[in-house]
C-alpha cells in the first residue's frame, strides 16, 4: 500500500499531499475545513516547488495605525519615508533611529528566512554555525542577544515613543502568555518580521490557500479523522468519523502533535516520557477574535490599540493572574468591504468574557469615525476552539515561544517532523517554522518523508 | 521523622535488640534478638513473622484496569484469573528496569500492585486516556508475611495455591491472604486494613505460638531471600529512574527475568528494546556464585586464621574476575546457615554466566584483597517442594 | 616613566578580586590588591552593625563557592567553616510545606501534600544532577567567542559542540529547555504543589528583574543548584562567622601565597597610555604601576568610571551601556529578642535552622514582580530566610538571635528614587509581611537594618544594586557576559582585565570570575 493520507486542510498539510503527490504517491488528503489560517509568509522554496504563480501578499497600508493620546495617529507603513515622517511627530530620535533599525532587522529577518527555508537546524552543526557566520559579527552579536532577549528591552534600546514601542511590541506577544517584558519576545518580532519589506512587522496575508486547492492530483474527503491506525508499531492508516478504515503506509497530520500523538492514536505506542513531554507542549489560546461589519470605511487598514509597553505588560498582568485583561490589547484589520476582523488580547481560555464584545467595540468605535457596525460577532478562546477546532483556543497549536522554537519545536524529538511511530509524519503550525509562515513545514516534512 | 508501621506498637515492645533500619521511609526492625540466628532458622524450620507493610500497595480499578497493566508490566496480566498473583517487573521505554511486585487479581476489573518504590505518577500517566483508577493503598493497607514450613497450619490455609490469592479473615477482621513471599518457602502474606493491624497481629501471634512462630526482622529475611535467589532493587539492581548513567540501568533479561516479559504482546512499555535484546541476547546475566569453602579456608590459612564468616548477608559490590579479565561483580551474599555454604548473587557478562563457570571473587583477608575460587551456580540455592506443592 | 612595582593591580577586594589575587599570588605573581572600603570583602561581608549582633550584611549563605577554589587555596585551613542548612521551610496561611535533606523525611513531607510530586522529586533532582555535570564545566571555562574567525575560537565553539554532543540528545534537549524556559513553567512539568512550585521558582529569580514565568529564569534556577553539585562537598550552607569570613579566608590565603591587600585605597582611575593599561591612580593622587591591572568591579563601574572613554571602541562602550543591572533585591536584617514563632509550626523545632522561604504560590511571586515592574517595592515581597544564630550562636549574644531576610521585589529604579521614608516603608512591608506568618516577630525585634538597592550600590559599590554584577538573563549570559567578543576576561585595553562576576559565570559568591581570569591572565603571558 503505498498510499499517503493528510489529514488536515491547511496550507502545510495541502502543500506536503502536493509534494507527496508530485513524487508518484497516491495522497488522500481528509480535512474539516475550519480553523484554517491564511497568514503568513510563503517561502520560495515552497512555490518553486510547487510552482506556483500568481501569488499575492497582503499587508494593510499602513500596516499600523496607534491612536495617540494627544489625537492623530501613528502611521507605520511600507514606506519608509512616510513611517519617518510620522515617528518624527513624536520624537526627532526615533525618526532617524528608524530606518536604522529597520536595516538591523531586516538583515536578521533575511537569515531567519534561510533557517525557515528548511529542517529545523541542528545547534550543534557546524554548518549551522557557518551559515549564521554569514551574518558577520555585528549580525551574530545582534542575533544572539536579540532571539532571547524580551523585545521591550530591545525596543528601549532603540526608541523612546511610547506608541511605537507600544506597536513593535505587540508582535513579540501576539498569541502568546506572556508580556513584552518576558525574555524570548525578541525572537517573535523576528518571526512576523521575516518575508516582510524592511519597516513591516506583521505577518502578511495571501491567497495562498486557494491556489494551492486549485491544484489537481490530490482526491479530498472533507470529514473528521476519528483514528490513526497503528499495527506493530508502525502506522497503518486511519479511522475515519464514519468507521470506514483507509489504509495508507504514510500519514501526515497537520492536526498538531499533542491530538496526533495523544489523542488519534491509541495509548501504549509512546514513549511514556515523550507523551507526558508533549502534554507540556503549551498551546494556551489567549486572543479572542471579533467580525463585524461596517456602513462605511472606518478610516484606518489596521488599528493596533497600543499606546505603550506598559499597557501591553499591564493587559498580560491580568491574563497571568487568570483574568481577561482590562485594557486589552486590539489589534483591528479592515478589508476594502469594511469588515473589521479585530484580536482582543489577552482573554485567557475558559474564563469568563461576556462583556468583551461591547467593551471592544466600544474601544475600536472610538477610532471608525460616523460608521455603524451591522453586525458583530466575537468568539473567546473557548468558541474559538469549538468552532475552529483549535484546541484551547490557540491558533498556532504549539505556542510560538523560545522553548517551542526552532529544533524545539514543538519538542525535540518531534522537532524533524518524524514520530515515534513509523509512517506517521507532523506537518502544521506547531512544526519549524511555525503559524505565520505558509507552506512551509508541509515542504520540510513532505521533503522528511521522501528522504530528500 | 521517619514514619512508624501500623503494627509499630508490637514491634517496638518486642525489639529486644533495638536495632531499627529505614525501609522505604518506616522505621522496622532489623532483628528483635541480639542475633537474627533463631529469627532466620524459624523461617526454615517453623514459621517467620515479618511486618512488610512499608511495600507501596496500589489498587488499579476500571474498565481498563487490565488493559493499563499489559501496557505498563512486561508480563500479560490480562490473562490471570480472578485470585491469581503475578510477580513481574516493569520497564521504561528503553527496556530498562524501573520496580519490581507483584500484581493481584482481585477481580474481573481489580488489581493490586505492590511496589518497592512509589509509582503512582508511573502508572496514572501511563493511564492517561484508558478508563482505570489508581489509589495508593500504601498507608491504609497493612501487610504481613507468615513465611515457614509451619506457616500453612497456622494459617489453617489448606488448599490455596501457589501464586494465589484469596479473602479470609484473622481475629475477626476481614483480610486477603496470598500465597506468596520473598524467603523461597512455603509462606503467604496477609494484607488487611491498618486501622485494625495489631488485631491481625495478635491473632496471628496466638495461633502461631503452638507451633513456634518468631517474629522476625530484615538481617534474617536477607539470608533467606539470598538463599532462594531473589533481587533486592537498590542493591541488586539500580532501578532506571535513579541511575546516574546508562551503564547503571538493567534490563529484565540482564536480571535473569525472560520468564516475565512476554513479547507476543503488541505493546507494553519498553517491548521495542526488549524485543531488540531478546533478539541479540543480554550482555549480562544476573547469576547465583557459590564460593569455594577450599580456596577460601587457604586463604585464611595463608594469614594464620581460620576462616571467617560473614555474620549476616553483605550488600556491597564486590569484583569477580575470570583470568585476569574483570568477569562481573557481586552485589549481595552471605554464609547460609542451612546450606552450609557461602553463596552470593552476581551480575556476569554473558560469556561467564553459564552454570558450572570457574570464576574467582575478591575476599579481603586480614587488610589484603585475595581472590577465592567460584563457581556460577542455579538458582535458587534453595527451592524446597513445599514452597509450591 | 617609573618601573612597574606590581606584576598585577587588582582593584576590589570582594570575594572575586581576593580569589584572582591569590591565584596569581600563588603563580609567583607580584600582587596587590586595593580595596576602597577600610576592610575587605565587598558584598561578602561580616559586621558588627548593633553591639553584640554580627550580620552578613549582604550576601549571607555559601552555596556556589567553587569546590576546586576551596581546594586549591586551602580555605578550611584559613578559617572557612560550613555549616549545612538542613531544610527549607515554606510556611503557608493554614499549613507549610518543607524541603528536607533527609530523603525519607523529605519524601514524607511532600507526600502530605501530593503523592505525585513526592515521587517526582528525586527523579527532578537527578535531572538537575545532570544538568549541572553538563553545565559545570562551562563554569571553569572563558567562553568562545561565536562570532570571531580566529582559529582558536573556533576551536572553542568545536569543544564546546563536542562537549554538548557528547552528553546525548536526550540531555542536550533538556539542557536547552532548561535555557530557554522559565522557571514556573519548567517546575509545571515537574510539580502540582504551588508551595514546592513557588519556592523553587524563587530560585530563578533571585538577582533579576524577572518574574518567575519569564523565560530565562529556569537556567538562574540551575544555576543556584550548581552548589549542591558536590555531595561529598556540601558547599551549600552557612559560613561560620558569616560571609565575612569567606572573604578573610580567601584574604589570607592570598596573603599567604604573597599578595598584598591595602584597605581604604580607593582607585580613581586605570592608567592608561598608548592603548595599555599601566597602572592605576587612587583617589588620594597617589600613582601605583603595575603591569597589569584586574578590576573586579562590574562593567559600567570598570569602563564607564575607572577607564577614560577615549581608550574604549565606540560599539563597545554601546554594549556595556547597554548592559542591564535593575538591582531588584534588598536585605533586612534584625536583631531578636527571641526567635520567631510560626503559627503554622510553632515552637522551637528543627525547622528554624534551615531557610525559611515566603513563596506560597507562584502567583505571590508574580504580583511581587508586577508590583516591581512598574516601579514600587514588592508589598508582599519573596523572602528568604535565615537565622544565622541558631547554627552559629556566636553570631548574638546568649540567648538572642540574628534573622538575615533577602527581600525581593526591591528594584533599584523605584518611583520618585530611594529615601530613607522608602527604606523605612519596605522594612515595615517586610516585617508585616512576617508577622502574618509568626506573629511574636514584631515584640521580638530589637535592632532592625534594611539595606536597600541604592544602599548597596552605595556601601559596596555594586552598580544598581545588582548582587550579580549584572542580571543573569540570557542575553547577558556566557559569550555575551558582559560584552559579546569579550566574555574572556580580556578587555579592549590590553593590559586592563576583568574578574568581577559581571563576567561568565557570573555572581553568587561563586568566586569562577576571579578563578577563570587569573588562569587567563596567566595562560596569556
Amino acid at each position: 500500500m503505498n498510499r499517503a493520507i493528510v489529514i488536515g486542510g491547511g496550507a502545510d498539510a495541502l502543500v506536503a499531499a502536493q509534494v507527496l503527490a508530485r513524487s508518484g504517491r497516491e495522497v488522500m488528503m481528509i480535512e474539516s475545513d475550519t480553523g484554517l489560517l491564511d497568514e503568513g509568509w510563503v517561502p520560495p522554496k515552497v512555490l518553486r516547488e510547487l510552482k506556483i504563480e500568481g501569488l499575492e501578499l497582503r499587508w494593510p497600508e499602513p500596516w499600523a495605525s496607534v491612536p495617540l493620546a494627544a489625537g492623530g495617529r501613528l502611521e507605520l507603513s511600507r514606506d519608509m519615508a512616510r513611517s519617518v515622517e510620522s515617528i518624527r511627530r513624536l520624537s526627532e530620535r526615533d525618526a532617524e533611529r528608524w530606518p536604522q533599525f529597520c536595516e538591523r532587522m531586516a538583515r536578521l529577518a533575511r537569515f531567519m528566512e534561510k533557517i525557515y527555508s528548511a529542517a529545523p537546524p541542528n545547534p550543534l552543526d557546524i554548518g549551522f554555525a557557518m551559515q549564521a557566520r554569514r551574518l558577520g559579527r555585528r549580525g551574530l552579536t545582534d542575533l544572539l542577544r536579540i532571539l532571547p532577549m524580551p523585545v521591550a528591552e530591545l525596543l528601549d534600546d532603540w526608541f523612546e515613543s511610547d506608541a511605537l514601542k507600544g506597536a513593535l511590541g505587540a508582535a513579540g506577544v501576539l498569541h502568546l502568555l506572556q508580556g513584552p517584558r518576558s525574555s524570548g519576545t525578541g525572537l517573535r518580532l523576528l518571526h512576523y518580521h521575516v518575508g516582510c519589506p524592511p519597516g513591516v512587522f506583521r505577518a502578511p496575508r495571501s491567497n495562498i490557500l486557494e491556489i494551492l486547492r486549485r491544484m489537481p492530483r490530490v482526491e479530498l474527503e472533507n470529514t473528521e479523522v476519528q483514528r490513526i491506525a497503528v499495527r506493530g508499531g508502525e502506522v497503518a492508516g486511519v479511522v475515519l468519523e464514519d468507521g470506514r478504515e483507509l489504509e495508507a503506509s504514510v500519514v501526515v497530520s497537520s492536526a498538531g502533535p499533542r491530538r496526533s500523538l495523544l489523542e488519534l492514536i491509541e495509548p501504549g505506542w509512546l514513549d511514556p516520557e515523550l507523551a507526558r513531554a508533549l502534554r507540556h507542549v503549551r498551546r494556551r489560546g489567549v486572543a479572542a477574535r471579533l467580525r463585524l461589519q461596517l456602513d462605511r470605511s472606518p478610516g484606518f487598514a489596521a488599528l493596533a490599540l497600543a499606546p505603550s509597553l506598559d499597557y501591553l505588560e499591564r493587559a498580560y498582568d491580568d491574563a497571568k493572574h487568570g483574568r481577561v485583561s482590562r485594557a486589552p490589547y486590539v489589534e483591528a484589520h479592515c478589508d476594502e468591504r469594511h469588515r473589521v476582523e479585530a484580536l482582543v488580547q489577552y482573554v485567557p481560555f475558559g474564563v469568563e468574557s461576556s462583556q468583551l464584545q461591547e467593551k471592544t467595540i466600544a474601544l475600536i468605535s472610538e477610532h471608525w469615525g460616523d460608521a455603524q457596525p451591522q453586525h458583530a460577532e466575537l468568539a473567546a478562546p473557548r468558541e474559538l476552539e469549538q468552532f475552529e477546532g483549535w484546541p484551547e483556543g490557540q491558533p498556532h497549536q504549539a505556542e510560538l515561544a523560545l522553548d517551542q522554537a526552532l529544533w524545539m519545536r514543538p519538542h525535540p524529538e518531534l522537532a524533524q517532523y518524524r514520530t515515534p511511530i513509523r509512517g506517521l509524519w507532523l506537518c502544521g503550525p506547531a512544526m519549524h517554522p511555525g503559524a505565520g509562515v505558509a507552506g512551509a513545514s508541509g515542504l520540510h516534512c513532505a521533503h522528511a518523508i521522501l528522504g530528500r | 521523622m521517619l514514619k512508624t508501621t501500623p503494627f509499630h506498637e508490637r514491634t517496638a515492645a518486642l525489639c529486644a535488640s533495638h536495632a531499627w533500619r529505614r525501609w522505604a521511609g518506616y522505621v522496622v526492625a532489623s532483628s528483635y534478638e541480639l542475633s537474627h540466628e533463631r529469627e532466620y532458622h524459624a523461617i526454615r524450620g517453623a514459621a517467620a513473622l515479618f511486618d512488610i507493610s512499608p511495600l507501596c500497595k496500589y489498587r488499579v480499578r476500571g474498565k481498563d484496569a487490565a488493559r493499563f497493566l499489559d501496557l505498563v508490566v512486561t508480563r500479560k496480566i490480562s490473562g490471570l484469573q480472578v485470585g491469581q498473583v503475578a510477580y513481574t517487573p516493569w520497564c521504561d521505554a528503553a527496556g530498562k528496569v524501573l520496580d519490581d511486585g507483584t500484581v493481584a487479581r482481585l477481580g474481573e476489573d481489580e488489581f493490586r500492585v505492590t511496589a518497592a518504590e512509589p509509582n503512582l505518577r508511573w502508572f496514572e500517566d501511563n493511564a492517561a486516556a484508558l478508563d482505570v483508577q489508581i489509589e495508593d493503598i500504601s498507608e491504609s493497607l497493612a501487610a504481613l508475611a507468615l513465611q515457614g514450613p509451619l506457616s500453612r497450619a497456622i494459617l489453617a490455609e489448606a488448599d490455596l495455591q501457589y501464586f494465589r490469592i484469596k479473602e479470609s479473615s484473622l481475629g475477626g477482621i476481614p483480610v486477603q491472604v496470598s500465597r506468596t513471599g520473598y524467603t523461597g518457602d512455603l509462606g503467604y502474606e496477609v494484607w488487611g486494613p491498618a486501622e485494625h493491624a495489631l488485631a491481625v497481629w495478635d491473632a496471628l501471634i496466638e495461633a502461631g505460638t503452638p507451633y513456634g512462630i518468631v517474629p522476625a526482622g530484615m538481617l534474617a529475611l536477607d539470608v533467606a531471600r539470598i538463599e532462594a535467589g531473589l533481587m533486592l532493587i537498590d542493591v541488586d539492581y539500580v532501578p532506571a529512574r535513579k541511575a546516574l548513567i546508562d551503564s547503571q540501568t538493567s534490563s529484565p533479561f540482564e536480571l535473569d527475568l525472560a520468564w516475565a516479559v512476554d513479547l507476543r504482546k503488541e505493546r507494553f512499555v519498553g517491548r521495542e528494546a526488549l524485543a531488540a535484546e531478546a533478539a541479540n541476547g543480554p550482555q549480562w546475566r544476573f547469576v547465583g556464585i557459590e564460593i569455594d569453602w577450599p580456596s577460601l579456608e587457604g586463604l585464611y590459612a595463608e594469614a594464620g586464621l581460620a576462616t571467617r564468616l560473614p555474620g549476616s548477608a553483605w550488600r556491597t559490590s564486590v569484583p569477580i574476575y575470570a583470568g585476569s579479565e574483570q568477569a562481573g561483580y557481586a552485589t549481595s551474599g552471605g554464609w547460609s546457615p542451612l546450606l552450609k555454604k557461602y553463596l552470593a548473587l552476581a551480575h556476569l557478562r554473558a560469556q561467564w554466566a553459564e552454570p558450572g563457570t570457574a570464576l574467582d571473587i575478591e575476599i579481603t583477608v586480614e587488610h589484603r584483597r585475595k581472590r577465592a575460587v567460584c563457581r556460577v551456580v542455579k538458582k535458587p540455592f534453595f527451592d524446597p517442594e513445599r514452597k509450591r506443592k | 616613566m617609573a618601573a612597574a612595582a606590581y606584576d598585577a593591580i587588582i582593584v576590589g577586594g570582594g570575594h572575586n578580586g581576593l580569589v584572582c589575587a591569590a591565584y596569581l599570588a600563588r603563580a609567583g605573581r607580584k600582587v596587590l590588591v586595593l580595596e576602597r572600603r577600610e576592610r575587605i570583602g565587598g558584598a561578602a561581608l561580616t559586621e558588627e552593625v548593633f553591639p553584640g549582633f554580627k550580620f552578613s550584611v549582604f550576601s549571607y549563605v555559601v552555596s556556589l563557592l567553587r569546590p576546586e577554589i576551596i581546594r586549591d587555596l586551602e580555605l578550611p585551613r584559613h578559617g572557612l567553616h560550613i555549616l549545612p542548612l538542613e531544610s527549607t521551610l515554606t510556611p503557608l496561611p493554614n499549613d507549610y510545606l518543607i524541603q528536607w535533606n533527609d530523603h525519607d523525611q523529605n519524601r514524607r513531607e511532600l507526600a502530605r501534600h501530593s503523592l505525585r510530586d513526592a515521587e517526582a522529586y528525586d527523579e527532578f533532582g537527578l535531572m538537575l544532577h545532570q544538568m549541572a555535570r553538563a553545565v559545570k564545566p562551562l563554569l571553569a571555562m572563558a567562553p568562545p567567542d561565536p562570532t570571531s574567525l580566529a582559529f582558536g575560537e573556533l576551536l572553542g565553539m568545536k569543544r564546546l559542540a563536542e562537549h554538548f554532543r557528547a552528553l546525548g540528545a536526550k540531555r542536550f534537549n533538556q539542557l536547552t529547555k532548561l535555557l530557554t524556559m522559565s522557571s514556573a513553567e519548567f517546575l509545571d512539568e515537574w510539580f502540582e504543589t504551588e508551595a514546592l512550585k513557588a519556592t523553587k521558582s524563587a530560585s530563578g529569580i533571585i538577582g533579576t528583574l524577572l518574574g518567575p514565568r519569564s523565560p530565562g529564569t529556569a537556567y538562574v534556577l540551575l544555576h543556584h543548584y550548581m552548589g549542591e553539585l558536590d555531595g561529598v562537598f556540601r558547599a551549600w550552607g552557612f559560613a561560620k562567622g558569616g560571609n565575612g569570613s569567606v572573604s578573610a579566608a580567601i584574604g589570607a590565603a592570598a596573603q599567604a601565597a604573597g599578595a598584598e591587600i591595602r584597605c581604604n585605597a580607593s582607585v580613581q582611575k586605570v592608567l592608561v597610555s598608548y592603548g595599555k593599561a599601566r597602572g592605576v591612580v587612587l583617589e588620594n593622587g597617589e600613582e601605583i604601576r603595575a603591569k597589569l591591572v584586574v578590576s573586579s568591579a562590574d562593567p559600567r563601574r570598570t569602563f564607564l568610571g575607572l577607564v577614560d572613554e577615549k581608550h574604549l571602541p565606540g560599539p563597545f562602550l554601546e554594549s556595556i551601556r547597554r548592559f542591564r543591572f535593575r538591582g531588584s533585591s534588598a536585605k533586612v536584617n534584625l536583631a531578636l529578642g527571641e526567635l520567631p514563632d510560626f503559627t503554622c509550626l510553632p515552637g522551637r523545632g528543627p525547622h528554624l535552622r534551615g531557610a525559611v522561604s515566603i513563596s506560597p504560590s507562584v502567583a505571590y511571586l508574580e504580583r511581587a514582580y508586577d508590583q516591581a515592574k512598574y516601579g514600587e517595592p514588592s508589598s508582599e515581597p519573596y523572602m528568604d530566610i535565615v537565622i544565622p544564630s541558631l547554627l552559629d550562636p556566636e553570631m548574638a549574644p546568649p540567648g538572642k538571635h540574628v534573622m538575615s531576610i533577602f527581600v525581593q521585589y526591591a528594584p533599584y529604579h523605584v518611583n520618585g528614587g530611594w529615601t530613607d521614608a522608602r527604606r523605612e516603608a519596605l522594612g515595615d512591608a517586610v516585617v508585616n509581611t512576617l508577622s502574618q506568618y509568626a506573629p511574636n516577630l514584631k515584640g521580638a525585634i530589637l535592632h532592625r537594618q534594611v539595606v536597600t538597592p541604592a544602599d548597596i550600590e552605595r556601601i559596596v559599590g555594586l552598580t544598581e544594586g545588582n548582587i550579580f554584577q549584572g542580571e543573569l538573563s540570557l542575553q547577558q549570559m556566557f559569550f555575551l557576559r558582559p560584552v559579546p567578543s569579550w566574555a574572556k576576561y580580556r578587555t579592549p585595553v590590553s593590559g586592563l582585565w576583568q574578574c568581577g562576576a559581571g563576567t561568565h559565570p557570573g555572581g553568587g559568591v561563586m568566586g569562577a570570575s576571579g578563578r577563570n581570569a587569573a588562569l587567563q591572565i596567566l595562560g596569556a603571558a
